[in-house]
């Protein structure tokens, strides 16, 4: 599965920018619209059109199958300790930062993060499934 | 501090997942999975009897969960049966296979969703909780090597799927009608009207397919039968449990007329005799006890349409900690075969011991927890429900002569000894939460019991026992197109009802 050298290059362009704008989303969520998931989505599309346009088994070797599913498990451990550690300054996600917008900024990096590595996984293993055949 | 209860066992499903890829060893992957299992535990012990918003918004904005008196037995029997299921799966599982620590991880998952529904006061927050568990569930059925598991784990997911989109669009409708969310705030705003009364009927329905209860029963059977067996115990014990605490918060918050809670006190005696009727036709081991989960839950809906709410909770319990058992029980010895006559506890006294013991506690024997709730339940109703519940319990009595009848006479395949612990410890549960809580010995148990030995053998001489042959594997599209007919003909029905209720009446 490879596409012509056309959408090659532009895929290839246009991936950085997605990745910043995602970079933005998650960063800007709590003043602008926008937010983890959105922001986690955008990230997920950079990685599924580089793997459409260059096939599934060159993207592998930059963007591991492990390395999602690492990611995805330890941002999804690290959105539960998020909450826990609210829970030293009265209740369970307690809004304890005392910067602007406290801790939706840290809670829509990890919610960004997580839902771009497992949208990433997902596809990964869908993928693998239908090279199987 | 509430929140941690689902917070805590999420938290180590995901280091589960993590420490598979890190490639830890099995060992500290098995403790971090008995950790997440027991984290809940202090949390219950530490946070007793307080109601508080996560996140310390106000009530209007926030989500509510609290540990009341109507949830805290189903929350114990969750714990109490998750406990010994642990200690099951542990050993069941082959570590060789590389999907192990996944099949940790959902069941951890299954946890998660299971504890933050029971201790939700807020419609939606009960909802995607319920989501958690039943998507884990699907997965696990998935997981089942058996003939034609796949297939019943498409038909759960398709209907279970309808079903929540369904209780989704009538709680829009309850936010519609009354702003809020909350349940105390629902309760305390809720006037009957149209609206109302079509959510109601829309997520009474959902929710008793859901739970498997009888007109729209017909997923359960296969899903819990094939499933394996920890798996099979936490199905039946525990994730029918969240739709029924659904319907607890539904009816604590929701207008119901009196036809209407009539009615599905009726719908709730079906399912008893419907599910008895069928258990006692089976010959596979492991769907005669899920035709009992058909039977069981509609005690547990009778409770809740006669707006007995701790009487339903305290079933709940009992029906956790002794369905759990016995399906650990009864699948450890049937791993070759699941026909009845082919496997039994001859020579096995623990096995023997503890399965005699659930069987009691199932048919509600004193001083057996089965028999509390089942006093518990039965105490607000009226002289003909009574009856009913009698008779139920003395078919589910016969039903359970014919399972040991048949266990009794073969011998068993070796069991491994943490499994004898899990079932001795479910058994030893039932016995010790009955003498807890009070049932104290009613010697008309005895009677009954002879009078269901007695029928048992008449039934048997007649030949009517193990007539069922195992379903002719149908197009699964069919079936789920009758259930879907039957679903939307029980939402009519539902609410029509509430046009015969005399206007005003709660």
């Amino acid at each position: 599965m490879k596409m012509s050298t056309v959408v090659r290059t532009t895929t290839k362009m246009v991936s950085p920018f997605l990745v910043t704008y995602a970079a933005y989303l998650m960063l800007y969520g709590h003043l602008s619209p926008g937010g983890g998931f959105q922001g986690g989505v955008i990230l997920a599309v950079a990685v599924i059109l580089l793997i459409t346009s260059h096939g599934y088994a060159k993207v592998r070797r930059r963007f591991h199958f492990n390395w999602a599913s690492l990611i995805e498990s330890s941002a999804g451990a690290l959105l539960v300790l998020l909450g826990l550690a609210g829970l030293a300054f009265g209740a369970f996600y307690a809004n304890f930062l005392p910067t602007e917008g406290g801790i939706i900024l840290p809670f829509n990096v990890i919610v960004g993060l997580e839902v771009g590595a497992a949208f990433t996984f997902v596809f990964y293993i869908l993928l693998r499934w239908v090279e199987s055949d | 501090m509430i929140p941690l209860m689902s917070a805590l066992p999420l938290l180590f499903a995901f280091l589960t997942v993590l420490l598979d890829v890190l490639q830890a060893r099995r060992g500290i992957i098995k403790a971090v999975f008995v950790l997440g299992v027991l984290s809940p535990l202090p949390v219950l012990w530490l946070a007793k009897g307080e109601s508080e918003i996560v996140g310390g918004w106000a009530r209007e904005a926030g989500i509510e969960v609290a540990l009341t008196e109507t949830n805290v037995p189903f929350i114990l029997g969750e714990l109490i049966l998750f406990l010994f299921v642990a200690i099951y799966t542990v050993y069941y599982l082959d570590f060789r296979d590389r999907k192990t620590p996944k099949v940790l991880a959902l069941f951890l998952l299954i946890h998660t969703g299971l504890l933050g529904a029971f201790i939700a006061r807020d419609f939606f927050n009960f909802y995607i909780y319920m989501e958690i568990a039943s998507v884990s569930a699907f997965a696990l059925v998935a997981f089942s090597e058996e003939r034609g598991a796949k297939r019943a784990a498409f038909k759960y997911l398709i209907l279970s799927l309808l079903a929540s989109y369904l209780f989704v669009f009538s709680i829009g409708l309850v936010y519609m009608e009354t702003g809020y969310l909350n349940v105390e705030l629902v309760s305390g705003t809720a006037v009957p009207s149209r609206a109302l009364n079509t959510a109601l009927a829309l997520a009474s329905a959902s929710l008793i397919l859901k739970a498997g209860i009888f007109p729209l029963h017909s997923w359960l059977p296969d899903a819990h039968s094939k499933a394996p067996t920890p798996v099979s115990a936490v199905l039946s014990g525990a994730v029918v449990k969240a739709p029924a605490y659904g319907m607890v918060l539904l009816f604590s918050a929701l207008p119901s007329g009196g036809t209407f809670r009539t009615a599905i006190m009726g719908v709730a005696v079906a399912s008893i005799f419907f599910g008895v009727a069928m258990a006692l036709l089976q010959r596979n081991a492991k769907r005669l006890l899920a035709y009992h989960t058909v039977s069981q839950m509609g005690y547990i809906l009778l409770g809740i349409a006669s707006l007995n709410f701790a009487g339903a909770a305290y079933y709940a319990m009992a029906h956790s900690i002794f369905k759990g058992g016995l399906f650990l029980g009864v699948g450890s010895l049937a791993t070759k075969s699941r026909k009845l006559g082919e496997f039994g506890y001859r020579n096995a006294p623990v096995m023997a011991f503890s399965i005699l013991m659930l069987s009691l506690a199932i048919g509600g024997v004193s001083p057996f927890i089965g028999a509390y709730a089942k006093g518990l339940v039965s105490s607000g109703l009226a002289t003909g429900w009574k009856l009913a519940v009698y008779l139920g319990t003395l078919g589910t009595l016969v039903s359970f002569t014919k399972l040991n009848y048949h266990l009794m006479g073969t011998e068993a395949p070796r069991v491994p000894s943490a499994w004898k612990l899990s079932s001795l410890g479910l058994a030893l549960a039932a016995l010790a939460a009955g003498v807890i809580l009070g049932a104290g010995i009613n010697p008309k148990d005895a009677l009954s019991i002879a009078l269901a030995v007695v029928l048992f053998f008449l039934l048997k001489a007649l030949g009517i026992l193990g007539k069922a042959r195992p379903a002719p594997s149908r197009d699964a599209g069919r079936d789920i197109n009758l259930m879907t007919m039957t679903l939307v003909a029980v939402i009519v029905i539902l609410t029509l009802l509430h046009w015969l209720t005399p206007a005003g009446g709660r």
